[in-house]
């Protein structure tokens, strides 16, 4: 794999630039400009601005695509007008938004109101800085970095409630109700099916866990995990079929019925962020993150930036598939969608532990070849 | 949460319209509820006391924006009965063809709005996709997608234009692949079935209490079609079956909306195979003249005004796409209908909305409401 990536991108970029400014100063002031401190400070700083950047572009990006996946199913072409094939649809519908005036009801708690569509995007965001991308990932490696991104994606509900109750609007308190109840109903499933992950790869941290798929991706041994995280994950994104927050055809829009303009925006973009992040969390924890199965040819890993690229691959498949699973599936009721959490999700979820437990204790996996971790 | 009322509507996804479900819910339990409509009334009946006969077909389409062939054949078998007029034979199998093209128009409208409601989202641009190729066909001979305006006192205003029955062939069959598909799309899924079975419940008893009709009286078991029981056109001339299911619930209805789907199909295919083999006129000779002028004949108003018509009353019932529509005119011999009054099955269907919704969840109101398949245009009129 190549040795060049987004941080030694970022700082050779910081490098050059310190480089310059310090070539300009004398002596002491000179050595401090250049100093490495300074330097790696930068470096961050660029890093994190590529981030943010890239991770909003492919939230549009995903847009586009999952509009364009869902025309193609329903037997139309999607976003046709602005730009090649819509590319820049979206941004022509996010322009429309940040032009439109925000209007809160009169009755609606303000604090609440403005801080709810903003505290969940925030949050969303924040995820990105502890994924790792790629090998040589040096933000994300924290070594609990997977229970930290986990920690972050359960804030939303109370977002959403906090924005749902002070919209003061009866569709709105039924959304965020629906919302919370959903999403703790299924936080219990998901962390249990991470915990079968992080017992076969001995980690917390999500490079590591990557690290260990090097020769086997988990999705075969721990395939019941699998289903339950897709599951849980789905309800936790509010896709189709566990859409019911924002059911429109009874709630209107749900939680969100009062928010219009760059708040509904907010939203929106929060929304796809949070797909994005349980795309990236399904490549991450059962397909192998970045890396390839050693039979694919050394050529397909040795171009810069392979690993980013391949694993964009995979995460848009992962998410192709969610797109897939909305065209085809009519939305559960809630009390439904509750019972599958508690009642078939959740022992589901143990089972997934306890097969993962077995993996363990019998130290190699019978047709994936021995764990190296696990050996010794 | 306690008790608190909340109106679904008239701005609702819903409802499909503009009418109001208020609906009381603790929780997410309906506790009661209270339709309200009239918020599209138009006075319809009122203004075809101020239009000749023939101009009331323009009001007929606007009725039921899916179902405004059915609705004129409705107000056209009460008029001619008022005005003692008989159409011609070919006339009346042309009626019929509109009919049952309106039929699958509706029902396949009904069914890409039914699905949008339980949330499948694909289906939806398939009905829309099929439905496009009826709206074609109308277009073909009618020369409007929407308000047709075809028929006349007497018959219609133009017979098929060349090659239409082949087209129409054509459309019949893909449209049968189709509904092969819906099923798949719908009756194949688990979620489907755990959403709308035992639902919204109406039995054939209440049913017939409420006066409900159409494929919600049908979904209960009660084998009930106008077509059969009281037949008009040349319905006694045509084989099919009458649709019927017995759940009395959701999927009931979804069922006996299928069934009827097919047996269209089936009563269109004789249809299309009588018109190729019977040429003739499609309107009567005995059609007095200024009934086809929107205005009288210049210098004549005076002439119509002293001329007297022989009166009559006419009463039509018709087993429309919705359910049970009936129409009554009053003729008392001058150029305009002297009362006219409409009876709309749907909004005897709307208005037992609480013997079918109370006890469910809030969820389950758009499957429900949307299983009646509320056209509110006619509701309101």
């Amino acid at each position: 794999m190549s040795n060049v990536t987004l941080y030694s991108i970022s700082y050779d970029l910081s490098h050059a630039v310190v480089f310059a400014v310090g070539s300009l100063a004398y002596g002491s002031w000179r050595a401090a400009i250049d100093s490495n401190a300074v330097v790696t400070t930068i470096a961050v700083l660029v890093f994190a601005v590529i981030l943010l950047a890239a991770s909003m572009l492919n939230t549009i990006v995903l847009i586009w695509y999952e509009r364009k996946l869902l025309g193609r199913f329903m037997d139309r072409r999607g976003a046709m007008h602005v730009g090649y094939a819509g590319l820049l649809q979206n941004f022509a519908d996010g322009l429309k938004l940040f032009r439109k005036h925000t209007f809160a009801p009169r009755e609606a708690d303000d604090l609440g109101f403005y801080f709810g569509p903003t505290a969940y995007m925030v949050s969303s965001m924040l995820i990105f800085g502890i994924l790792p991308i790629s090998s040589g990932w040096n933000s994300g490696a924290l070594p609990l970095s997977l229970l930290l991104a986990l920690v972050i994606f359960s804030f939303a509900p109370l977002f959403i409630f906090v924005s749902a109750w002070s919209s003061n609007n009866k569709y709105s308190l039924m959304g965020g109700m629906r919302s919370a109840a959903q999403m703790i109903a299924y936080e219990v499933p998901l962390l249990l099916a991470v915990v079968a992950v992080v017992l076969v790869a001995g980690s917390f941290d999500l490079s590591t866990i990557v690290y260990e798929q090097q020769n086997y991706w988990f999705w075969g041994p721990l395939v019941v995990a699998l289903v339950v995280f897709v599951a849980a994950m789905l309800a936790e994104m509010e896709r189709i079929p566990f859409d019911l927050p924002e059911a429109e055809a009874e709630l209107v829009e749900g939680w969100n019925t009062e928010y219009g303009g760059m708040l509904f925006a907010f939203f929106m973009l929060a929304d796809y962020l949070r797909a994005l992040v349980g795309s990236i969390l399904v490549v991450l924890l059962f397909l192998g993150g970045w890396t390839l199965p050693t039979w694919v040819p050394s050529a397909a890993t040795s171009f810069p930036l392979a690993g980013i690229f391949w694993f964009m691959v995979k995460t848009y498949i992962v998410f192709g598939l969610f797109v897939w699973v909305r065209a085809s599936l009519p939305r559960v009721r809630t009390d439904q969608l509750l019972r599958v959490g508690w009642n078939r999700m959740i022992p589901l979820a143990l089972l997934s532990v306890f097969l993962a437990a077995l993996l363990v204790s019998a130290r190699c996996l019978p047709v994936f070849g021995c764990v190296p971790s696990l050996g010794g | 949460m306690s008790d608190i009322w909340i109106n679904m509507g008239p701005q609702h996804p819903m409802t499909h319209g503009l009418w109001n479900l208020r609906v009381r819910i603790e929780g997410e339990l309906i506790r009661d509820v209270d339709p309200e409509v009239g918020y599209l009334h138009r006075g319809i009946e009122k203004i075809s006391e101020d239009r000749h006969y023939n101009e009331v077909v323009t009001l007929m389409d606007r009725t039921c924006y899916v179902a405004g062939l059915s609705w004129e054949h409705l107000y056209m078998l009460a008029a001619e009965q008022a005005l003692h007029i008989d159409p011609p034979e070919r006339a009346q199998y042309l009626r019929v063809l509109c009919d049952e093209f309106q039929r699958i128009g509706s029902h396949i409208m009904w069914y890409a709005a039914f699905v949008q409601d339980i949330g499948l989202m694909s289906p939806f641009l398939y009905g829309m996709r099929d439905r496009d190729l009826v709206l074609d066909l109308f277009q073909s001979y009618t020369g409007a997608r929407m308000t047709y305006e075809y028929m006349r006192v007497g018959g219609v205003r133009n017979d098929l234009p060349p090659g239409f029955t082949h087209q129409a062939r054509k459309v019949l069959d893909w449209l049968t692949d189709r509904f092969h598909e819906y099923d798949q799309l719908c009756l194949g899924s688990t979620i489907f079935h755990k959403r709308c079975d035992n639902l919204g419940v109406l039995s054939g008893k209440d049913a017939i209490a409420y006066g409900v009709t159409g494929p919600m009286l049908r979904s209960a078991g009660v084998k009930r079609d106008l077509r059969k029981d009281r037949p008009y056109a040349v319905y006694d001339r045509l084989e099919f079956d009458v649709a019927v299911a017995d759940g009395a619930d959701v999927t009931g209805r979804y069922l006996v909306r299928m069934e009827e789907l097919r047996q269209s199909v089936r009563i269109l295919r004789q249809v299309l195979d009588w018109l190729d083999h019977h040429p003739g006129p499609v309107l009567a000779d005995r059609v007095p003249r200024w009934l086809g002028a929107p205005y009288a004949p210049v210098g004549q108003e005076g002439y119509l005004l002293k001329r007297r018509f022989p009166t009559g009353v006419g009463f039509s019932s018709v087993e429309e796409p919705h359910g049970e529509a009936q129409a009554y005119v009053v003729n008392q011999g001058g150029e305009h209908p002297y009362r006219v009054k409409f009876r709309s099955p749907v909004y005897s269907n709307v208005s037992a909305a609480r013997q079918y919704l109370v006890g469910y969840h809030v969820a389950d109101i758009p499957p429900i409401m949307g299983s009646v398949d509320v056209c509110v245009g006619e509701v309101d009129r």
